[in-house]
Parts: C-alpha cells; sequence; structure tokens
C-alpha cells in the first residue's frame, strides 16, 4: 500500500520534476559550432510567465537544443525534460511533443496548463522557423 | 524530521506559527496523566473545580501579559474565531445605533471576510487603504468616520510585512467618536509590549500558536466599558459569560497560560533576539540587486520580513529555497497562488508581489539559520536570473 503522506511531504512536485529543476543541465544557450542558431520565444501575459527556445541546427539534426524560462518548477522542469528528450535527435522529431504526455509525467497539475502550452507554443515557433512543419496538438 | 531532499528544514516561518515551547508542551502533557486535571470546569464536584482552577490561571497569566483583568478574557479557538466573534459580534450588538464599519485593506482574511459577511447583512463597511509603506494615515481613518460609525477594526501587526500600526493613536480616536476598536493582534501578542489598562483598545484578538502556544487556542479581551459588548456567535451553555459557550478545552487553556507566562518573561529578551536576527539577515540580503523590502522599516516587528526580487518567480524561488521553511507572497494564498493582496496594496506589482518571500523568525532562530537563508538566497536569485530569458520580468 502506497504512503498517503509521501505526495504530501513532496508538496506539488513530484521527484522527477525536482530533479529537473534543481539541474537543469540545457539551461543556457546554445554553443557555437552546434550550426545553425534559432531562437522561438513565447510568454503568458497574466502570469509572467515566458520561454525562449534556442536550437542549434545541422543538417536537419538538432545539435543543441537549449532553453531559458521565466515561470514556475513544473516550466521549468518541463523545458529540461523537452530539451533533453529532443536534442541529438531530427528536427521532425520535434512533432512527437506532446503536452498530455510531458504533463502526465510531470505531475503537472491542470490548472497549470498553459504554462506547458507555452513550451508547445515555443517549439511550434521553432519548427515554423526550421522547415515550416507545424506539430499536431494532442 | 526531512524535506523532500533529506536535508533538516529551517524553520523561518515563525509567523505562520511558532515551535511549541517543551515547557508548554510539559504542561499540556500533564493532563493527560493518570489522576492529572481532566474534569469540565463546569462541574461543581472536585474534579471539575479542579479544572475550573487551572482555567483561571491561565486566564491570570495571560492577563498579566497583555496587563488586563482575567475577566475580560474570552477563550475561544483562536485568533479567527476572536476576530469574527469582535466584529460579528459588535457589528450586531450595536446596530440599533448605526451600521457603519471600517476596516482596512492590509487585514488578515479572517477580518476581511467577517465584514464581507456583514456586508451580506446590510452592513456598510468602508476599507482604507495604507500609505506604501503599510501604515494608516490617521487622518484617512478620521475623514471616513460618519455618525453612523460603530467599529474600526485595524490589525496591530500586519502578518506578512510586519508593518505596525499606530493602534494607541487609532484607539484614541475612536474614543473620542465614541466607536468600537478592535485589532486583531495575533502577531504582536507574546512578542511586543501590550499593556491594555493604557491603550484604548476595545476589543483584542490573539492566538496561543504565535507565541509558542499550542494551536487551536486563543482568546478575545473585550473591555470592561459601557457599550463594548459582543452578541455572541455560538449557543449552547453558559462558558465564557455566555458569549462564547462550549466545555473548556482543559489541556489548551492550561498550554496557553504557560506560553502567556514564558513570553511576559522573556519579552524583552526575545525581541532584542529578533531584532539582531533582522539585522544580519537584512544586511546579508541588502546587496542584491533589484531587491526590496516590503513594509515599513520604521515602524516594524523584527520578527518579519518581507523581500521581493526582480526578475525572479516566486514559486520557483519557493522551491530552491528548500530547505528553508518560509512563506511566499501568496502567504494567505498558499494553494491559490494569487499574488497577495496586502502586496498589492503597497502598490507592488503581480510580478513584484509573486517574488516575495517573508522570513519570520523567533527565539530558538540561531544566526547559522540566518546565514544559511541569506546564502540560499542570494544563490537561488542568482541561479534563477541567470536562466531567466534576459527581458523576462
Amino acid at each position: 500500500m502506497t504512503s498517503v503522506t509521501e505526495p504530501v511531504l513532496l508538496g506539488p512536485y513530484n521527484e522527477q520534476v525536482r530533479g529537473l529543476f534543481q539541474n537543469p543541465r540545457h539551461a543556457g544557450d546554445a554553443a557555437a559550432g552546434n550550426g545553425r542558431r534559432y531562437e522561438a520565444r513565447a510568454s503568458e501575459a497574466t502570469a509572467g510567465a515566458q520561454i525562449l527556445l534556442i536550437a542549434g541546427v545541422t543538417e536537419g539534426i538538432l545539435a543543441a537544443l537549449r532553453f531559458r524560462v521565466f515561470g514556475c518548477p513544473h516550466l521549468i522542469a518541463a523545458a529540461e525534460a523537452t530539451c533533453e528528450r529532443f536534442e541529438g535527435g531530427a528536427v521532425n522529431k520535434l512533432q512527437e511533443f506532446s503536452v498530455s504526455d510531458l504533463m502526465e509525467t510531470l505531475g503537472v497539475p491542470v490548472e497549470k496548463m498553459g504554462r506547458i502550452l507555452l513550451l508547445e507554443d515555443a517549439i511550434q515557433a521553432l519548427l515554423s522557423q526550421v522547415d515550416g512543419k507545424a506539430i499536431n496538438r494532442n | 524530521m526531512k524535506t523532500a531532499h533529506g536535508s533538516s528544514p529551517v524553520y523561518l516561518d515563525h509567523a505562520a506559527t511558532t515551535p511549541i515551547d517543551p515547557a508548554v508542551a510539559v504542561a499540556m502533557s500533564a493532563c493527560f496523566a493518570a489522576r492529572a486535571d481532566y474534569g469540565n470546569a463546569s462541574s461543581n464536584h472536585i474534579v471539575g473545580r479542579r479544572a475550573r482552577a487551572a482555567i483561571d490561571t491561565a486566564r491570570q497569566e495571560l492577563g498579566l501579559l497583555l496587563n488586563a483583568q482575567p475577566q475580560d478574557l474570552i477563550w475561544t479557538s483562536g485568533a479567527t474565531e476572536s476576530v469574527n466573534l469582535a466584529i460579528i459580534g459588535a457589528a450586531r450588538f450595536r446596530a440599533h445605533r448605526g451600521r457603519h464599519l471600517i476596516t482596512m485593506t492590509t487585514e488578515h482574511k479572517a477580518v476581511a471576510e467577517s465584514f464581507d459577511a456583514l456586508e451580506k447583512e446590510g452592513f456598510e463597511v468602508t476599507r482604507l487603504s495604507p500609505g506604501v509603506d503599510g501604515i494608516l494615515p490617521l487622518s484617512d481613518l478620521e475623514a471616513a468616520m460618519r455618525d453612523q460609525t460603530q467599529l474600526v477594526s485595524i490589525m496591530h501587526v500586519n502578518n506578512e510585512t510586519g508593518v505596525i500600526q499606530d493602534i494607541e493613536a487609532i484607539g484614541t480616536l475612536c474614543r473620542s467618536r465614541d466607536v468600537l476598536f478592535h485589532t486583531d493582534a495575533a502577531q504582536s501578542v507574546g512578542k511586543l509590549h501590550i499593556d491594555l489598562e493604557a491603550l484604548p483598545v476595545d476589543l483584542l484578538s490573539l492566538t496561543a500558536h504565535k507565541f509558542r502556544g499550542p494551536q487551536g487556542i486563543g482568546a478575545l479581551y473585550m473591555a470592561n466599558r459601557p457599550g463594548c459588548r459582543v452578541a455572541p456567535l455560538l449557543h449552547g451553555g453558559g462558558q465564557e459569560r455566555r458569549l462564547r459557550p462550549g466545555t473548556s478545552a482543559l489541556h489548551q487553556i492550561i498550554g496557553i497560560g504557560v506560553a502567556a507566562r514564558l513570553a511576559q518573561n522573556r519579552l524583552a529578551e526575545n525581541l532584542s533576539h529578533v531584532t539582531t536576527l533582522q539585522a544580519r539577515l537584512w544586511r546579508g540580503l541588502n546587496g542584491v540587486s533589484g531587491i526590496t523590502r516590503n513594509g515599513c522599516a520604521e515602524s516594524h516587528y523584527p520578527g518579519i520580513l518581507n523581500i521581493s526580487a526582480e526578475g525572479v518567480e516566486g514559486e520557483s524561488l519557493m522551491l530552491a529555497l528548500e530547505p528553508l521553511c518560509v512563506a511566499s507572497g501568496s502567504a494567505c494564498n498558499a494553494q491559490s497562488g494569487e499574488p497577495s493582496f496586502v502586496l498589492k496594496a503597497l502598490g507592488r506589482t503581480d510580478l513584484e508581489a509573486q517574488s516575495a518571500i517573508r522570513f519570520s523568525y523567533g527565539p530558538e532562530t540561531s544566526r547559522s539559520d540566518i546565514d544559511l537563508a541569506v546564502k540560499l538566497y542570494r544563490s537561488a536569485v542568482s541561479r534563477l536570473r541567470t536562466i531567466a530569458p534576459d527581458a523576462a520580468a
């Protein structure tokens, strides 16, 4: 039987969110030498949240995918998880980004969906800059 | 006790609640021991009379802390109940004389929502805003008073900023207009010197757990003077002068009594200690760029320091500060995430209010706790600003 106290002690952040928040290895800029540089920004006026995605693309590959975030721990963790997942892969793979999957993995409360949609907006903007492709919302 | 990361928490949230004093815990525990004072204070046999005697002792101890007559103190479940009884009870009792009431926009929700409830009963409420320093200009209060005004409720020490209102001047003004004055003193009792024989305060709300007593017990002081009376909110037995019926919570009342005695004995020492800690904390944080101190540095309880930081998101700051136990800019809305209405009333933007952190500390807080807080705060702010886009905030 799962102890009911554990989720309470963790608060609104699960272990994965805590880990990604404490150690966001992809926070910062894409270093030179990672191909052509792209930037995509999305922001939410009401809560003041902002996300900036920075990609270095060479021959259709995301040689570097980095982020900067002004926002809550869930948004920082989501950005880090996304960069971790897609960096090193084909740009087209970004189309597999799923708000619902990420929210489930990170245990993001539904009232924060708007924050994760910001990340999707930034990815969409990035994709449209790189090759005009868009991701499917699900 | 460990945090989610396994480190021991450093408790800097004394404005929310204080750790119970070991001597209080011992006194309360004795109630549960065999052959102890377990009686119902309303019973007339020896066990009941012993309970009554213990309750009388506690009332005397709290009376000594406040320099108030013990019989003017009514036990409640805490400050929220005291506030409700004072405000709603006094407004209803005096409704035949007038239905205009005055309060402030920076009051605790217990006060604010008591007035909201009275508005639904047809009372008219004026809510005054403080200056940017959190202080209520006395001239604004004077200008708001009418012939119909029956009650003014202004808190003593603000729970978020530590700002101290001049309750002596406010009370004097109220007395001159035959208006009752209630103050929510949850954050000041046991921490600042309060002399109710000298202060023109009619009603004062307090709770034990803010001065190292148990949770779940508080009191309402009601001055013994003509026209100062409340209508009860609860009905049942005749306890507490029929104003707050119900079996007296013996162990908790013993706890508040001991906590009051200890607070009185250590008041000067504790105040000096938190003053030193605040100076140390502010000295450590003041050098961080983009820092704003919320409240008034001159009229201020030194056990609370509230600061905002530019370019930092409050929720992330709170998590980055673990294992510090502090309160955010949504202090009384910790679950809602809404920016603090108190800080908004002081002119802070949503982002400034959301970035606010309230440090509050007490007698058992050490210098090394404060030094750790400084170190963690500086590091967290720096890290979050590094992560943020250049144009953020």
